[in-house]
């Protein structure tokens, strides 16, 4: 019959060549293991003993174990301890080695340009309206101000399919819906939307695009008001560096009229290459809402006045992303819409 | 239109103010510069020829002349023969660049020096005219050419379709005098200094049939003229502003129009039947020989100037052959008329013909300007032409311009502009456009516009015409606001919201896409999805004629796009409308424009393949749908146009369909040229947006839950969807959640059956579920299964 504090001591050497958490393992189950550990064991004909031996080998096993389980713990503890030390030559991997491709998808660079002035132009309080693309001719041109024979007709060629219908040439007669529906000013609202002209596709110039005009309906708005607009939305977008530029111009739905540039991000408004020597981009077309467009819209002009700005998405993604051909947001290449 | 920098000089004095500073307050007032061509014409000299000999050895003709430049005599070789001894030419000395760009060195030529270069006025950038040297009619030899020509600094520039005034050099001239606040020259109506008699309106009878297309046409007769070319300095600008030279009464009455913006025509008195002038709309089978040398054939929408017998001009747009100005013409009648402006542009669009006088009449000139343009083209042709003008010409004034006035409340400027413009200022900036500004009892403004200014009609119009000589740039920007009473709460725009959906198709490796509406109609037909098409009536071409009715065929045609150039496996979205025509009103009422989502995924090439992309898109259009937080959708199958028969499930939403989903038919990627498989989904997105509902935190589980598998063998009839509303409706309240994750067929099941496997996880509310309690709802779920569906169940 073995003597427990033998076998403790031969556990305890055993533990101390135990090398891994395996070999640590054996040793355990060697010893302590339920039914057939060697520490166990040692109680095997104990009911042939006496009480009070009885009562020793137990207290002298029940220490055996105690003594063992602690070895056991601070070997186990040694040995995770030099394990995390060796990690970094243990489980050293090549870190430059490329991960999988992950496929993920694009979203449209006119859909991300569109949200960023959606949001540019929410955060001033505009909201979106929507409108049909194929509208009547009196919303898009009568109500406009643009009546039949007006020569800036020539501006908006159109796509007709009857001598009443077409399909919008601006989101303008947004305008006119959201004014005839909200009734009462204050009015601030976006339209951003799909537009048609009857022009021959080329690279600054679609038959289809989108637009996003802007329309304030209230008390006492000024010019400088919608050149403050215009340059919160520009420096929003484009980085507070740019400035805006104002020329008069000329729109039968807005008195006065302007065209709006902005400042060439390369040369910053000195002239260059990419702005053609102007040092300014042009950008869109906005004005003081004329007189006449409000009493269209259902809205009394001697009580309210407003200012409206209209310009395409695609020139914004061209100014923003230096996208010289117009045609290719159109074109569905995944090699150009995965480079946003 | 181009702009001759020279040619304003005739209006304001230019003192310090260069090319470039002209061009930037021309911008800055309305008439915007798009360029300037600067022609620099210093270090070109005067030359003239002594001696012309041809060239002795060289193979192309070349002649070597002997040019005297003053102080000394210089050998220079040319191609063209036309710089005969006693010509004055242009020349350019060796080291010199001349304005088209071209370096000029000294050259030996066969054995000949060369020591410059004689220019052609296309060298010089004076005119297209390229066949032979530039011929002077005046100068000294040794003089540089600014001597006689000025440098020259050609704009071209873009006048709004409200500006008529501004189509001629005197319009530019005058807001660029307003601009920089200095004095015209010469006023806007010149004298008249017809005496001859008898009375031009005796000799010409002139009557308007159709006066609601011509407001007024005055026709002046001028006796004796001698045609020949016009001075250097007409043909120069008539250059510059892109203009042939032709003969003196041509180029001057293009000359006239160039300055005035007044389109005139001269007829050849001689020529003309009657002579009597009738301003009438054709009739019908009328034909004119225009002056570009075409027959032109005339309808009675057109207006045309007729003698007794015939049409001899089309009224605003071309005069004609047979009554041309030509060197044996004497008499004259001059036309300087107003037609309307629809009119013309109609004509000018009908005959595809648009001229300098189409452009400038489409635009709605005042009538008055008719006068103006017609005693200055008078007194030039009496200058450079001779002849005698014939006193009180025919003036047939129908409807005279009725002035304009209009009331400003000159605080309205300041109110609109957001500045403040002083007074003074504001009125001298109107009087300088020669606006008449008188200031009524009540402080008002009583404003009278000049005739050549229909533009100007409201109180708002002179608000622009103070603010654009004031200075945009001198208005502060600032952001409106004020304390509102009302106002609408925000909601985020239905783009927005369809955002979640293009996150989950991104991360699914969808990218988006976007395409044209306007469709090829033929394709549509071949596709059978017309039925609801609207064809536009007047397309560029057959290539976009129409509006889609579905985002599908686009998207497949950008699929076969990328793979052509070399990507074999492709998955696209689009978020777009499709227009639908209303039954029985095709392209009398505005379509229906439903908004879709629609995308497409490559599917490999076997039929296997093609089935497990089908689910695979089905979870992608579930994760939309989830993420639109909308309950989900539910399948049922389905045929339609495009999809592959046995492949195609309808997407129904609240028992409402919102699409179609599957496997598009093997015809359809065979027709765009694609070989493998494709699947495909088109759905409405405004039921789902309105299905959205803002998600309730739900309680978490507080007792474990039990998984159990079931696999079951049925026909293969028998649709997984069935079995899945069956598991759940014989399961009870137990059942948290019921998935198929597979589908077999093969060993172990019989020929015609396939077996379908689920997860079925069971959980209570309110106790930890013994095995005993779920194998008894397990047994319930099999024994309805075998009694409906005749399923047996592999262990």
């Amino acid at each position: 019959m073995t003597d427990p504090s033998a076998l403790t001591a031969e556990a305890i050497a055993a533990i101390g060549k135990a090398r891994t958490a395996t070999e640590l393992e054996r040793v355990e189950v060697e010893y302590l293991g339920r039914k057939s550990g060697r520490v166990s064991k040692l109680l095997e004909g104990i009911g042939a003993l006496n009480p009070e031996e009885r009562a020793a080998l137990g207290k002298a096993v029940n220490e055996a174990k105690r003594t063992i389980e602690e070895a056991l713990s601070a070997r186990r503890s040694q040995l995770e301890a030099s394990r995390l030390a060796d990690l970094a030559e243990t489980e050293a991997i090549d870190v430059t080695f490329p991960g999988p491709p992950l496929e993920r998808g694009h979203i449209h660079v006119l859909t991300q340009v569109r949200r960023q002035i959606e949001t540019i132009l929410e955060s001033l309080g505009y909201q979106v309206e929507l409108g049909p693309e194929v509208e009547t001719e009196w919303f898009n041109f009568e109500a406009l101000n643009i009546t039949a024979g007006h020569p800036a007709r020539e501006m908006w060629d159109s796509f007709y399919f009857s001598p009443e219908l077409l399909l919008r040439a601006h989101t303008s007669p947004v305008q006119i819906h959201a004014m005839l529906r909200i009734k009462e000013p204050p009015i601030y609202i976006i339209t951003p939307g799909r537009c048609y002209r009857r022009d021959a596709p080329e690279a600054t110039r679609l038959p289809y695009f989108s637009q996003v005009e802007g329309l304030a309906v209230d008390r006492g708005l000024t010019f400088g008001d919608l050149k403050g607009t215009l340059l919160y939305m520009i420096q929003s977008l484009y980085g507070r560096e740019r400035r805006v530029r104002v020329r008069p111009s000329f729109f039968p739905f807005t008195e006065p009229s302007f065209e709006f540039d902005v400042s060439c991000g390369i040369c910053g408004g000195m002239g260059c290459k990419s702005c053609r020597h102007k040092g300014w981009l042009e950008v869109g077309g906005c004005g003081m809402v004329h007189p006449q467009v409000l009493r269209n819209g259902g809205i009394d002009p001697t009580q309210w006045n407003g200012y409206a700005w209209g310009f395409g998405i695609e020139r914004m993604a061209m100014l923003k992303h230096d996208v010289d051909d117009m045609r290719l947001f159109y074109e569905s290449d995944l090699r150009f819409l995965e480079q946003f | 239109m181009r702009i001759s920098y020279e040619w304003l000089g005739d209006f304001l004095d230019l003192e310090g103010v260069t090319p470039k500073d002209a061009a930037d307050v021309l911008t800055r007032l309305g008439v915007e510069v798009e360029s300037l061509t600067m022609v620099d014409l210093s270090q070109i000299v005067i030359g003239k020829v002594l001696e012309q000999k041809p060239h002795p050895k060289s193979r192309n003709p070349l002649w070597i002349h002997q040019v005297d430049l003053g102080d000394h005599v210089q050998q220079i070789i040319a191609g063209a023969p036309n710089a005969v001894p006693g010509s004055l030419v242009p020349v350019a000395l060796p080291g010199t660049t001349v304005p088209n760009g071209k370096v000029v060195k000294d050259m030996n030529i066969a054995g000949f020096k060369a020591s410059g270069m004689l220019c052609s006025a296309d060298e010089l950038m004076l005119g297209e005219d390229h066949s032979g040297i530039l011929i002077l009619d005046r100068g000294k030899p040794g003089d540089p050419l600014t001597s006689i020509i000025p440098s020259q600094a050609i704009m071209e520039a873009e006048v709004t379709s409200n500006r008529p005034d501004c189509m001629g050099h005197l319009g530019v001239a005058r807001e660029l005098a307003a601009g920089l606040d200095r004095p015209m020259k010469r006023d806007f109506m010149p004298a008249f200094t017809g005496t001859a008699d008898p009375p031009g309106r005796d000799l010409v009878k002139v009557t308007i049939d159709d006066p609601d297309l011509c407001s007024r046409y005055i026709g002046g007769v001028v006796k004796g003229v001698r045609v020949g070319p016009s001075p250097d300095w007409m043909q120069r600008r008539l250059r510059a502003c892109g203009v042939r030279p032709i003969n003196n009464i041509v180029d001057i009455t293009n000359y006239v129009l160039f300055e005035y913006a007044q389109p005139l025509h001269a007829f050849d008195l001689a020529r003309l039947s009657g002579p009597a002038i009738h301003v009438r709309r054709a009739r019908e089978k009328e034909k004119l020989l225009s002056l570009d040398g075409v027959v032109r054939d005339l309808t009675p929408d057109m207006l045309v100037i007729a003698d007794a017998l015939r049409p001899v001009a089309i009224a605003g747009v071309i005069g004609g052959e047979e009554t041309a100005v030509t060197t044996a013409t004497t008499d004259i009648l001059l036309e300087s008329a107003n037609f309307s402006g629809p009119s013309v542009r109609q004509t000018s669009r009908a005959l595809g013909l648009r001229t300098e006088a189409s452009a400038r009449f489409e635009r709605a000139l005042p009538p008055e300007l008719a006068l103006a343009g017609a005693r200055r083209a008078a007194s030039l042709i009496a200058e450079l032409a001779g002849g005698t003008v014939h006193r009180e010409w025919a003036d047939i004034y129908p409807r005279p311009q009725q002035p304009v006035r209009v009331n400003l409340r000159p605080a309205l400027i300041d109110d609109v502009l957001g500045t403040h413009v002083p007074l003074e200022e504001a009125e001298s900036i109107l009087k300088r456009l020669n606006f008449h500004v008188k200031v009524m009892g009540d402080g008002e403004w009583d404003v009278l516009p000049p005739v050549f200014r229909l533009d100007v009609t409201i109180p708002e119009d002179l608000v622009e015409e103070v603010g654009r000589v004031y200075g945009y740039d001198r208005v502060p920007a600032t952001l409106p606001g004020r304390r509102h009473e009302r106002w609408t709460p925000a909601t985020p725009s239905l783009d927005r919201r369809l955002d979640a959906v293009r996150d989950v198709l991104a991360g699914a490796g969808f990218t988006e896409t976007w395409n044209p509406a306007l469709v090829s109609g033929r394709k549509l037909e071949a596709l059978r999805i017309a039925a609801h098409a609207m064809r536009v009536s007047n397309p560029l071409s057959d290539d976009m004629d129409t509006l889609r009715t579905s985002l599908l065929p686009s998207l497949i045609e950008a699929m076969a796009l990328n793979r052509d150039r070399g990507r074999p496996d492709i998955r696209i979205h689009e978020i777009a409308e499709a227009y639908l025509a209303r039954v029985g009103e095709h392209n009398s009422a505005q379509p229906e424009e439903p908004l879709r989502l629609a995308a497409v995924a490559s599917a490999g090439e076997t039929a296997d393949e093609g089935r497990d992309a089908v689910y695979r898109l089905k979870a992608v259009l579930d994760g939309c749908i989830a993420a639109m937080t909308a309950p989900p959708c539910i399948y049922d199958r389905a045929s339609t146009e495009l999809f592959h028969p046995g492949r195609c499930a309808a997407v129904m939403l609240d028992g409402r369909q919102l699409g179609y989903i599957g496997e598009l038919h093997p015809t359809v990627a065979a027709g765009a040229g694609i070989d493998g498989r494709v699947v495909a989904f088109e759905i409405d997105v405004e039921p789902v947006v309105a299905a959205s509902r803002i998600p309730r935190a739900q309680p978490l589980p507080r007792f474990p839950g039990v998984q159990r598998d079931l696999a079951a063998i049925v026909e293969d009839t028998v649709a997984a969807g069935v079995l899945h509303a069956a598991i759940k409706e014989l399961a009870g309240d137990l059942l948290e959640h019921v998935h198929a994750f597979d589908e077999y067929r093969g060993a172990q099941v019989p020929e015609g059956h396939k077996s379908i496997a689920f997860t079925l996880t069971f959980r209570s509310p309110e106790r930890t579920l013994t095995d005993a309690e779920v194998d008894k709802v397990m047994a319930e779920i099999k024994l309805g299964l075998e009694k409906r569906h005749r399923a047996r169940f592999r262990e």
